[in-house]
């Protein structure tokens, strides 16, 4: 039983250095790496066919760090007898070139936004490499549909807030995954909720965590994250009732229930507007008009399903930032 | 739209388990403790497990103390039930859970050495410890490890397979000609050469991997007559599957009997060394491969048995497959480069053409145990599956079922196009030819015969039909045939029969 | 009725001319065809009986060591760009910037049911293979369009039948085609019945909302009640666009229907240009008025504004309640934002207020039609950029790049295998180039 997965790790410096300092169950880079390392292990410990690669987003750019189908095994270190090569080979490549690369960075790079979507499209990529050999194998490539990977998935471990400019490319991504069967774990290990996190693991049917006790961090790995989605079917994991699909308006970033779409592009309004904003295309009068007199009379409106309290108990705060 | 399928635990529940863990079930607690002292016997064992028992042991890998059932079982689906509650069985017969039935904990010892496997530490040496560079020689490289493995490999099979055509090919060392007579595979006194039994047959039909394992579980066996350290042996060979390939190791740290171990794997092509007396060893992919995944994928994982006459895949999987550390790739061989697919070499045809696209002896004279060869060109060989054929194997103790499985197996990745792969009227036809085989049904009996008169024999007759019997009769000759379970009941009934007339 | 059954060969002359020329060329792509009867592109293919002797042997070369598997290789990542080189065009083709495109589609599928369905000229027959092709366009259309709609009528027996309602969930339009017996062939069809029905049914459908027609058509006869250029003529009026794809030949009427409503016609030669005639119809149209003579600056009939409701989800751990749409009771579902009426799927229009109901994520689905990738760059020369330590392999998956020149390559591939993001000048790899075009639309280099 063959396994893919593909690990996508947020090193945003600065979000690193306030989950360290928290007031409450600090965090540190170190201690994270250690316990990750442990549980890259563990997966690769589940049994030797099992495809693992490694993805870092680190401020500006992403890199691959580590891949079981790339690196050479006969590397120049020499593992001692006390533990087994694959693994001090992997824990070498991951743990030597996330801390090269953050050495290397400089002061005002440190502070630039951590592009979680350029890893994540990379693992996708890279799935949809090793699916393309897995094809050439069973000599399917000319087949139409290319038979999909066991099991494959991604598991973003976070600790950056949402980027809202990255909306799109996120959502691109979350439906590639979904052709290529593709689970989307997410793992928020501090700072607020991730509502894109959360609608691509809620997509693709996988799990997310938000990690309330991280000093059990490696317990909540090995217990959610894990199995394989197959496994799954037999030990449950935790999973998520409460995903946002609201939207956020193109022209004020306000989070509606009810808004106002363009037929060509899509974009939302909280507004009837005349033009729509995006693709420059003139609404008919009669809409208009049609529009705004069936608007709800006041105002703002005064949030209606907030108060007979069914939103309170399932929406969240955020939207979906446009 | 989330990707789940059908039925997720269908693929669960179908999974083998290891010819290994049926012998471990058998140990007793205190030697797989001991066994379990050495954290790559636990990582390897570990990797024969289920995924679903892999799962609860990491599970609970990282806890200090008990945890009770009813915490865990909280996690369990409904349809997943039966399954977990089978895999808890499984690991507390391996011992590895300690206090399974009351609470869920990991066999101490277990817990520690997997967790030092995990991280590393420790103090063990149990992944075995590499040898200084030799001033000399280079290491081997893995071309030549695969090369000797498979030429090793390949000597005991083609052995078994032509000890019966009167060819006489290389014969392997004396301890694997003891190993194959005692495990029944070959049979054979001292004076005739052994003989190749039904068993044998079989046996060369299975997925390289099965063979591998059955013919160590053998020597296990065979190890606990010897009356050497069963753990000692265990765990050397679970420790080989950890090793690197194309790394050398030293023999200085190895006890006396795995020392002894040394010059049996080298025979099977487990172990390479430059001299017997040699103080480095390497480990072959045989070796290395041992504990890789059991099922689909390790035929390539062994590859070198078969697909060696697509020799001109080679270069390129092997580039390819290399990465995938101790796992992936048939190297020389050119297995599946990446994911650990099986190249097949055999195409069949609806006509019953059979097409193989290999040069290896050892696969033509595999292929030669059920199909009439005709043609054989330098990589291609040329055959039909016919009724003489096929009967000829069923003689040798071979059933359809494992031809067709065979088959299956090796199919060309061509033919994996085509569903169902082979075609039926083959298929039908191999079994139907093994029914044919199976038209002569015999039971034991009794002839009763010269019965004085017509009365008197359907008088008996029809009683022996009411116990049901009967198996053939024949009025004009007064004589009928009844099974044996009815003679004790028949031949009181005729002389109960007798004294009353006498009577009379 | 006008039935023109000739007037195909004449269509296709030209092509076939076309194609034989281009066979003598390049061995190489029609040899790919032969291996890959599932795709074809119409333009460069004959009929299958016409279809020239190749000599595949001769397009494959050893390398030195005598081995063919780098030729192989090469052979089929060939393949796998060739065949999405058409989409790909079409893309390229179109500027980078925010076009416009029908996304709210109405679509009813008419598929020819009459006797004429059981031929084998497609095997195994026209019928199963258009049950085939039906589902995975259904499928791929849904994806391809989540705010849209789909009907199926049959015309079988002289009438037409509704299959399926207009739905916006592909698994209640799948379900109707998915018992073959039900739709056993049977009859004569007739076009102005199905099309009349299809009519009807969109009759009631917003303006900004595309409403076309598409037909499968087997048959070489229609048997209708009434003159169907009536029915045509009704059709351009309401704005419905008719494609058909017929497999038999081409008749007159069948292109005059296509013609006069903007709709596209395609006779399909073989099993693999049936399914290309298809699959052409699912991504959303251009948006068509702009070509329209209505003068610049006119307000875009077919553009509105539409008012929208974006649903709460209930977790599946509430308690159950009956849903609006089915009656069903079931404990997860999503809320009206309007009313507060529960809906089983989105998207959906409320059954209470009628309000759409569409989450996000299905607004999202259709964002990359609007901001696609900027095309990469064949790189055809080694140069300075390539050279760099950090460009040996692709960005993307990390595929090492060939070292070696390929020597024949097709306009528009990179004879050493590379693609260059014009935004942020990272090399990708043939695969991850077509992968990240068609599906991810989203360039891992600059995240855009």
């Amino acid at each position: 039983m063959m396994d893919t997965l593909c690990v996508v790790i947020d090193l945003s410096v600065k979000h690193w250095q306030r989950s360290a300092t928290a007031s409450d169950q600090p965090l540190s880079l170190p201690a994270f790496l250690i316990q990750l390392v442990a549980f890259l292990n563990a997966y690769s410990a589940g049994s030797s066919d099992n495809a693992l690669a490694v993805f870092a987003a680190f401020p500006g750019k992403s890199l691959m760090l580590y891949s079981s189908t790339d690196t050479q095994p006969q590397s120049t270190t020499v593992s001692g007898p006390n533990s087994y090569p694959p693994f001090q080979l992997l824990d070498d490549a991951v743990v030597s070139s996330i801390i090269h690369h953050l050495e290397s960075l400089s002061d005002s790079e440190q502070e630039a936004p951590c592009p979680l979507v350029g890893a994540l499209t990379k693992a996708l990529c890279f799935i949809n490499r090793l699916t393309l050999d897995h094809n050439t194998n069973t000599s399917n490539a000319e087949g139409l549909d290319p038979i999909a990977l066991p099991d494959p998935r991604v598991l973003i471990l976070s600790v950056s807030p949402d980027i809202t400019s990255s909306y799109i490319p996120i959502m691109n991504s979350i439906f590639s995954a979904q052709k290529l069967k593709v689970t989307i774990d997410a793992c928020q290990l501090s700072g607020p909720d991730s509502v894109f996190l959360q609608q691509a693991a809620h997509l693709t049917g996988g799990s997310y965590l938000y990690l309330e006790r991280r000093d059990a961090l490696l317990q909540h790995l090995t217990m959610t994250f894990l199995p394989s989605p197959s496994v799954r079917g037999a030990i449950a994991v935790p999973t998520q009732d409460k995903v946002d699909f609201r939207a956020a308006c193109f022209c004020h970033k306000n989070i509606v229930d009810i808004g106002f779409v363009c037929s060509v592009c899509l974009s939302i309004f909280c507004q009837p507007v005349p033009v729509c904003s995006t693709c420059r295309t003139k609404f008919p009068m009669k809409t208009l008009q049609r529009l705004n007199a069936s608007r709800p009379p006041a105002q703002p409106r005064p949030a209606p399903i907030g108060t007979n309290g069914v939103s309170k108990a399932n929406g969240s705060s955020y939207g979906t930032p446009a | 739209m989330p990707s789940v399928e059908e039925n997720p635990l269908e693929s669960l529940e179908n999974v083998k388990t290891h010819a290994l863990l049926p012998f471990l079930h058998q140990q007793s607690a205190t030697a797989l403790s001991r066994l379990y002292t050495s954290p790559s016997s636990c990582l390897s064992i570990f990797r024969l497990l289920t995924p679903v028992e892999r799962q609860i042991v990491m599970n609970i890998l990282w806890l200090e103390s008990a945890i009770p059932l009813s915490t865990m079982a909280a996690w369990v689906t409904i349809d997943g039930k039966k399954l977990y509650e089978r895999s808890l069985e499984t690991l507390s017969q391996l011992h590895i859970l300690s206090q399974y039935p009351m609470k869920l904990l990991l066999n101490s010892t277990f817990k520690s050495s997997l967790r030092h496997a995990i991280t590393g530490g420790g103090t063990t040496g149990s992944f075995g410890v590499p040898a200084t560079k030799d001033p000399k020689h280079s290491p081997p490289t893995v071309e030549s490890l695969d090369g000797y493995a498979l030429e090793r490999w390949e000597t005991i099979l083609h052995y078994m397979v032509s000890s019966g055509t009167g060819q006489l090919p290389t014969k392997p060392s004396t301890g694997v000609l003891y190993l194959l007579k005692e495990s029944g595979l070959m049979s054979g006194s001292q004076n005739f050469e052994p003989q190749i039994t039904s068993e044998g047959f079989q046996f060369l039909l299975h997925s390289p991997h099965d063979q591998l394992w059955e013919l160590l579980l053998q020597y296990l066996h065979m190890v606990e007559r010897r009356s050497m350290d069963l753990v000692e042996v265990i765990s050397f060979l679970l420790m080989l599957s950890t090793m690197e390939l194309g790394r050398e190791y030293s023999t200085e740290n190895l006890s006396q009997t795995q020392k002894v171990m040394l010059e049996d794997l080298r025979d099977y092509g487990l172990i390479w060394q430059r001299r017997p007396s040699s103080k480095r060893f390497s480990p072959t992919r045989l070796a290395t491969t041992l504990t890789s995944s059991s099922e689909g994928s390790s035929l390539s994982t062994l590859a070198p048995t078969q697909a060696t006459g697509l020799g001109n895949s080679s270069s390129n999987a092997l580039t390819r497959s290399k990465g995938t550390g101790a796992g992936i790739g048939g190297g020389a061989a050119g297995g599946g480069a990446g994911s650990g697919n099986q190249q097949g070499f055999i195409i069949l045809e609806t006509n019953y053409r059979v097409y193989a696209y290999t040069d290896n002896p050892l696969q033509t004279a595999v292929l030669n145990l059920f199909v009439s060869l005709k043609y054989r060109f330098p990589n291609l060989v040329v055959g039909s599956i016919t009724r003489e054929s096929v009967k000829k194997a069923l003689n040798n103790g071979i059933s359809s079922e494992q031809i067709i499985s065979y088959l299956l197996t090796h199919a060309h990745p061509q033919m994996r196009k085509f569903n169902p792969m082979i075609p039926v009227t083959v298929q039908d036809q191999i079994r139907l030819w093994e029914l044919e085989k199976n038209r002569l049904k015999s039971d034991s009996g009794f002839l009763y015969t010269s019965f004085q008169s017509q009365a008197d024999y359907e008088y008996v007759l029809n009683y022996a039909k009411e116990l049901g019997v009967v198996l053939w009769e024949n009025n004009a000759k007064r004589c009928f045939f009844a099974h044996e379970e009815g003679h004790g009941n028949i031949k009181s009934f005729i002389e109960r029969r007798r004294t009353a007339g006498q009577g009379q | 009725m006008d039935v023109d059954s000739d007037s195909d060969i004449s269509i296709f002359d030209d092509d076939n001319e076309n194609s034989r020329n281009k066979t003598k060329g390049k061995g190489k792509t029609t040899d790919k065809r032969k291996k890959d009867k599932g795709k074809r592109k119409p333009k460069d293919q004959a009929y299958t009986w016409e279809a020239n002797y190749t000599r595949s042997w001769e397009t494959v070369q050893e390398d030195e060591a005598g081995s063919l598997q780098g030729a192989v290789e090469d052979w089929i990542a060939r393949g796998r760009r060739k065949r999405h080189a058409h989409c790909f065009q079409s893309k390229n083709s179109a500027p980078s910037t925010a076009i416009r495109r029908t996304i709210i589609r109405h679509l009813v599928l008419i598929i020819d049911l009459s006797s004429s369905m059981m031929d084998r000229d497609m095997r195994p027959t026209r019928f199963g293979l258009t049950l085939q092709y039906a589902r995975e366009f259904i499928l791929e259309w849904f994806d391809q369009n989540p705010l849209g709609q789909m009907g199926v009528v049959g015309m079988r027996a002289g009438v037409g039948e509704r299959v399926a309602e207009m739905s916006g969930n592909p698994q209640d339009v799948l379900k109707a085609l998915s018992d073959r017996h039900k739709l056993e062939p049977t009859g004569d069809p007739s076009l102005q019945n199905a099309i009349e029905m299809a009519r009807n049914s969109m009759n009631h459908l917003p303006t900004h909302s595309a409403r076309e027609i598409l037909i499968i058509f087997g048959s070489l006869t229609t048997c209708d009640p009434g003159n169907i250029h009536d029915t045509l003529a009704e059709c351009i009026k309401n704005r419905i666009q008719i494609s058909v794809v017929a497999l038999a030949a081409e008749m007159k009427i069948c292109r005059e229907l296509c013609d006069k409503t903007g709709g596209q016609f395609g006779v399909a030669l073989n099993e693999g240009h049936y399914k290309d005639l298809l699959f052409e119809l699912v991504p959303p149209p251009a948006q068509r008025t702009v070509s329209r003579a209505t003068g610049p600056g006119a307000p875009n009939p077919a553009a509105d504004l539409m008012m929208m409701g974006f649903p709460t989800r209930l977790p599946d751990s509430s308690p159950p309640s009956l849903c609006v749409c089915h009656s069903d009771l079931r404990s997860d579902g999503f809320l009206c934002p309007r009313c507060l009426s529960k809906v089983c799927d989105v998207p959906t229009d409320c059954d209470v207020c009628g309000l759409m109901i569409v989450s996000s994520p299905h607004l999202a689905r259709s964002y990359h039609h609007l901001f696609p990738v900027k095309p990469y760059v064949a790189i055809t020369t080694f140069d300075n950029q390539s050279s760099q330590p950090d460009q040996q392999a692709c960005h993307a998956c990390a595929r090492p790049f060939p070292t070696t020149v390929a020597q024949s390559t097709a306009e528009g591939m990179s004879p050493i295998g590379r693609y260059r993001c014009p935004e942020c000048q990272q090399d990708f790899c043939s695969d991850c180039d077509v992968y990240i075009q068609n599906h991810l639309h989203c360039c891992p280099g600059c995240g855009k």
